[in-house]
């Protein structure tokens, strides 16, 4: 919709300058370098104040995760025997104690754990989409180029095992074999990429009548290397933007399954597990033990959303 | 169309058979089973229950057996934690409280998140816009389990007003948190892709033509934009009714209603095989049932769609 104005702002720049150097630039014979799709991708992104503030703000968050224990002489397991004996009074948060977030009704400092929390949380994010991308990107390009009964057969799998209710299983593998980090990235890793997948399908269907595939096969490329060097690429504007989306919907899941106390083992913690900890002593009056966490998970939970917003504007400017 | 839903009939029905045999395995696969818990049994009192259970038969024996029951008399066999109860009665007693606050749930957050997304669009760029976009933004990052204590610090803990938990056969005033707690991140999503869908058909020749024969705005809207716009939305509808279902596992659990999710993270935590089996094929079964509804919806709506 600024796009009038965007054009007239490129119509005076050109005006004023870009001819001048222009004319410089050919009385001299040298090349004008043009920009890449990256390269105008980024220029939109960064013009988006939203996405923005938010990528300043998840880099904090990250940050924090990193450098914060340095200034906490807590450590996130140790119990401070004075606080858990009054945690209303002793175990509010206070820069003389140095719990700066307080403590939890066990007395463990609620800022180290929160880092802890971050820490895990951030992790289960990346690692869970990490995979979801990898197998999804794959596998939809795969079934989409190859087409036919391969197609149809690969993703009539997807459909069936989109049926199973996900949440379920996931409590049943947290259950069945132990809780632990490892079962929880099992469990998203192997049943978050199926939307990824129908995602790169449609895409590469659309994809693989184009003349350079065309080429591709003319020239003698096995169908493997077609998709990876030529289909993935392509889509990859559409993997960047839905994987940044899929990094909360991860947090999301993880902090689902600790919340029901089925996520990560103590004394490790997560987003999931603080908040349902501050839910649980809602009743004590030790409001910091909800109010910090859900600080955190939210704040991460929106930058996310406004970074993938951003980035969709920016890779895909045709659908706005 | 019967030729449509008949085809797609053929292809829930096995994926429903797959279910079952997908929690039946993992069941089977996991380490350690029913029996033993806490007390050692002895060996040959663990043979005899086995025996009562038919966990002494071979595997496909077992499977065959239970999916012959489920299918032809929908009996999920006994609990093997509560001696007395059947898993359907299990469910019997939880299913009609998640149904009860799961329905409120699923109307709250459609009719206010379609209106939210009507209005937003239509007052688009406006400070209305604005408003209804960032609630719907905000709602997006309140899941059910930060909404649910939130909503308890304020309405029981400063305010007092509501009680914090339990059921009482339904009243209202045990229905309002639950109900708010599930449908906030649903009523987000309906209300952003409502929006943009109504905002891409008001942009469209079709309402550009009806506006410049002069029909007033709300005809226009009304028998003309409002139908196209919902068809994203009855997508979505489809994978809420789905979420709510499965949210209903922490909300069970926070706010002790007794519904379903309580049960099944109590059996998961008791390993109870046969309740656990029985609500997860519930579950997945009901969504494959509500998907096809909402693809039968669907076709029936949008005459452009031909199968």
């Amino acid at each position: 919709m600024d796009r009038p104005q965007n054009s007239l702002l490129i119509v005076m720049y050109v005006d004023n300058i870009k001819i001048q150097t222009l004319a410089d630039n050919l009385s001299d014979g040298s090349e004008i370098e043009g920009r890449s799709l990256w390269q105008d991708a980024r220029h939109r992104f960064f013009k988006n104040k939203a996405a923005l503030i938010s990528l300043i703000t998840l880099s904090l968050i990250v940050l924090f995760a990193f450098v914060g224990p340095q200034f906490s002489p807590w450590d996130y397991e140790e119990i401070d025997w004075d606080a858990m004996g009054d945690v209303q009074v002793l175990g509010a948060p206070s820069f003389a104690s140095g719990h700066y977030f307080g403590t939890d009704d066990l007395g463990r400092d609620l800022y180290s754990r929160v880092i802890q929390g971050t820490q895990i949380s951030l992790m289960v994010g990346l690692i869970g989409s990490f995979i979801a991308v990898v197998v999804g990107t794959l596998y939809g390009a795969i079934a989409g180029y190859l087409g036919g009964r391969i197609d149809s057969a690969m993703m009539r799998t997807v459909d069936i095992l989109m049926a199973i209710p996900f949440m379920f299983v996931l409590i049943l593998l947290m259950v069945m074999f132990g809780r632990s980090i490892f079962m929880i990235f099992i469990g998203i890793g192997l049943l978050s990429w199926l939307d990824m997948s129908r995602i790169i399908r449609g895409q590469t269907l659309s994809l693989k009548n184009k003349e350079f595939i065309e080429a591709a096969i003319a020239t003698g490329v096995k169908p493997f290397t077609i998709v990876t060097r030529h289909i993935v690429p392509n889509v990859l504007g559409i993997v960047v933007v839905y994987a940044t989306l899929l990094v909360p919907g991860m947090i999301m899941t993880e902090s689902f399954i600790s919340f029901l106390g089925l996520g990560v083992q103590e004394p490790q913690t997560s987003w999931g597990a603080l908040i349902n900890e501050g839910a649980r002593t809602l009743q004590n009056g030790t409001l910091w033990q909800l109010l910090f966490p859900l600080f955190f998970f939210i704040t991460t939970l929106l930058s996310f959303f406004f970074i993938g917003d951003g980035l969709r504007d920016a890779l895909d400017p045709k659908d706005r | 169309m019967l030729n449509f839903i008949l085809r797609r009939l053929a292809i829930a029905i096995p994926t429903i058979l797959v279910i079952i045999l997908f929690s039946f395995l993992l069941m089977h696969s996991a380490p350690g089973g029913p029996f033993t818990a806490e007390r050692k049994l002895p060996p040959e009192v663990l043979a005899n229950v086995e025996k009562k259970y038919g966990l002494d038969k071979p595997l496909y024996q077992q499977i065959g057996v239970y999916v012959k029951n489920v299918v032809t008399d929908f009996d999920f066999g006994p609990s093997f934690k509560y001696k007395n109860l059947t898993v359907n009665e299990i469910i019997a007693s939880g299913f009609p409280v998640t149904l009860v606050y799961g329905m409120w749930s699923f109307l709250f957050a459609t009719i206010i998140g379609v209106s939210l997304g009507v209005i937003a669009a239509l007052k688009h760029n406006t400070w209305l816009d604005y408003l209804a976009t960032s609630t719907a933004i905000i709602g997006s990052v309140l899941p059910n389990f930060v909404m649910a204590p939130l909503l308890v610090l304020l309405f029981t803990v400063y305010l007092n007003w509501l009680p914090g938990g339990g059921w009482e056969g339904g009243q209202w005033q045990f229905i309002i948190m639950p109900v708010i707690a599930l449908a906030t991140s649903y009523l987000a999503s309906i209300a952003r892709i409502t929006r943009s869908s109504m905002l891409e058909v008001l942009n469209s020749n079709f309402i550009r033509t009806a506006r410049s024969k002069g029909l007033p705005t709300h005809y226009i809207i009304l028998h003309h934009a409002l139908k196209p716009a919902m068809l994203p939305v009855l997508t979505s509808l489809g994978l809420s009714f789905v979420g709510m279902v499965t949210g209903s596992v922490i909300i069970d659990q926070y706010f002790s209603t007794g519904g379903i999710g309580q049960h099944f993270v109590n059996a998961a935590l008791n390993r109870d095989y046969s309740v656990i089996m029985g609500v997860t094929i519930l579950v997945g079964t009901l969504t494959i049932v509500f998907n096809l509804l909402v693809e039968i919806l669907y076709a029936w709506i949008d005459p452009r769609i031909r199968y």
